[in-house]
């Protein structure tokens, strides 16, 4: 196992290596490895909508996300750029177990960290991100409230450490994430408003500043990346808390959930480039 | 640094603390789940001024019938009878076992026999075209039966049965015992009868809790259909009686305002509310009027759309018995009075 986790580690810094070309300038560009993750998530879920309904409802949620890090082009030791994008579904039954909300939305993020290295293998990120997470709850019993859609877009703050130390042969990176917006707009009805209106031309009032005193959403990850060759899994939890008030609607999302990942550095190789053995490698995370 | 942090995380949980909204939680025991239906109706139902209901008075009245070890079907019971109260077609408890109702049209005459208007009028020879029955009598009146508005109707079948009926003089639309369905299909069909755009009604919803809590009403409108499509402009007549319902209740209030048309039969059933369902602890659903939509000329018709004047009739048994359907016969002679004023 440690023979073949030698040779994966072989093969990556010298792919590393060979991704670093001079620059016609002659100065040394450095290798940006970009990070890639396709997670799952799985775990307990539990949501409030009062436009559909004044109970809360739980069960279990799932997600299928996607990650990518890298420092960043132009000044690749203090910031890191990360894309995230992802969709979920819960499925949710009210207390009695007789009826079910179908939640499904999706989440797509993009945001620039500036990074710094504390002491040895502890790193710290602090940035702002901006998202679009949108979606709807069905209520399949329901009336003319069958359905509440969400949209949010917004600009957030997030904070993130990272420590990677080995154990052994087998490094590992521990990390902590929390993203917390701040601001945007989001979408909602009215608190008796029904689609038929909708449909019907009246567009007034659907959009909403928000804020974190009228919308309050916070994730947070915590996970353990096992550095197995070029191959790393990850394992970790994840934490989502949604919430809005607007339009005397109350929203109450939450999901805790076990992460699942497949991760890796990738480097792009340019056709026909000639890369330098001194360039150095600035990792996003690891 | 630690002060600083310190700082930050009292800034987040005060921020946590203003943005999550505490929720009201009631038990699932009878007087959770009484407490959870009166709120509910409460904080939505659209109609407690029009009707002069006091909800406050009437949710004491009943609550004082809660005892602690009742059995879910004298919860039920009590639940059902409360909101009885509200006398609304829309509003409905909706247990595993019943389904609570107000349905006043039960206890008008029926005014409708399938069975007349197929075998003494059709004569068994008609044409059905998704949920439209339709045929051309001996009189050369047109006739179709719509008998659900949740029944698809599409614009290729919308064609296909007016062209079949353009050569009548005049056309009866029968929504006798429809008892309602999707709004989207009152639009639908009413756009087939007007030349221009039509003031349809005005919705208004609750912005919150509050009885009061009302937006200012929303005109909408219908465009008429494009000129790729059949229309029918000759002398229409509607149908209707008591089960005449929700959005065949508001089918029938925007058809009285055009012109070349009138309404034979009975008062229609009403509801003109449009319900949201909300579910209790225990399970149970009730489904409310919580959203008011007025015809054009900014009557609620929650009881009713009365028929044209000079155009109300009663079927008697007497009459059924002899295979006459008395409204469809006062249609032909408002049809033949119609057609001769436009002569």
């Amino acid at each position: 196992m440690r023979k073949i986790v030698s040779i994966v580690l072989a093969l990556v810094s010298s792919l590393a290596i060979q991704a670093s070309s001079p620059t016609e300038t002659g100065k040394l560009e450095p290798i940006r490895p970009v990070a890639k993750a396709f997670t799952l998530d799985y775990g307990g879920a539990s949501v409030l909508d009062t436009y559909l309904s004044s109970i809360k409802y739980s069960g279990y949620n799932l997600r299928l996300g996607y990650e990518r890090l890298q420092a960043m082009h132009f000044n690749p030791e203090k910031w890191v750029m990360q894309l995230e994008a992802g969709v979920d579904y819960a499925n949710t039954l009210n207390p009695a177990q007789d009826l079910v909300f179908h939640t499904a939305m999706f989440d797509a993020k993009w945001g620039m960290m500036h990074r710094w290295r504390v002491v040895d293998g502890l790193q710290l990120f602090g940035g702002g991100s901006t998202q679009l997470r949108g979606g709807a709850i069905y209520a399949p019993v329901n009336s003319n409230n069958v359905v509440s859609v969400k949209a949010h877009w917004s600009v957030d703050l997030t904070a993130m450490a990272v420590y990677n130390r080995k154990f052994g042969e087998l490094p590992i990176t521990f990390r902590y994430q929390a993203t917390l917006p701040v601001a945007g707009l989001m979408y909602s009805l009215d608190y008796g408003e029904s689609y038929f209106e909708l449909y019907e031309g009246n567009l007034s009032g659907l959009a909403h500043l928000s804020w974190v005193g009228n919308r309050f959403a916070l994730n947070q990850l915590v996970a353990a990346d096992l550095h197995l060759g070029n191959t790393i899994l990850r394992f970790g939890y994840r934490g989502v808390y949604e919430t809005s008030w607007v339009n005397n609607l109350n929203t109450q999302i939450f999901r805790h959930s076990l992460v699942l990942g497949l991760c890796g550095e990738w480097v792009n190789v340019p056709t026909n480039s000639k890369l330098s053995d001194k360039a150095r490698v600035i990792s996003s995370i690891y | 640094m630690k002060k600083s942090l310190y700082i930050i995380y009292i800034l987040v949980i005060s921020l946590f603390a203003t943005s999550c909204h505490e929720q009201e939680e009631f038990a699932n025991d009878p007087y959770g789940n009484f407490d959870a239906l009166w709120t509910n109706v409460d904080q939505h139902y659209c109609f407690f001024k029009y009707k002069n209901v006091d909800w406050e008075v009437i949710g004491q009245q009943y609550r004082a019938k809660l005892r602690p070890k009742m059995s879910s079907t004298e919860l039920f019971d009590v639940c059902s009878d409360m909101l009885k109260e509200l006398r609304d077609g829309h509003t409905n408890l909706m247990s595993g076992w019943d389904v609570s109702r107000y349905w006043i049209w039960e206890q008008y005459p029926k005014n409708y026999d399938e069975r007349i208007v197929n075998e003494y009028y059709l004569h068994f020879d008609y044409r059905q075209s998704a949920s439209i029955k339709y045929g051309i009598l001996s009189n050369n009146f047109g006739y179709m039966y719509y008998g659900d508005f949740m029944g698809a109707i599409g614009e290729g079948n919308l064609d296909n049965v007016l062209a079949y009926l353009a050569s009548s003089e005049g056309l009866i639309i029968d929504v006798r015992d429809n008892g309602g369905g999707n709004l989207l299909n009152v639009e639908k069909l009413v756009r087939r009868f007007i030349t221009e755009r039509l003031h349809a009604g005005a919705i208004s919803h609750k912005t919150g809790p509050g009885h009061n809590d009302f937006s200012e009403p929303f005109d909408y409108y219908f465009e008429p259909i494009d000129d790729t499509r059949i229309k029918y402009l000759k002398p229409v007549v509607v149908l209707a009686n008591r089960s005449s319902f929700s959005a065949t209740n508001n089918f029938v209030s925007i058809m009285k305002t055009l012109p070349n048309v009138r309404i034979v039969g009975d008062t229609t059933g009403g509801g003109s509310g449009l319900p949201f369902t909300f579910d209790l602890p225990n399970g149970w659903a009730v489904r409310m009027s919580a959203s008011e939509i007025t015809d054009a000329n900014g009557n609620v018709t929650e009881f009713g759309v009365d028929p044209s004047p000079g155009c109300k009739v009663d079927m008697t048994e007497a009459e059924m018995a002899m295979g006459k359907d008395a409204i469809l016969e006062r249609a032909f002679e408002v049809l033949e009075e119609m057609a001769s004023n436009r002569k």
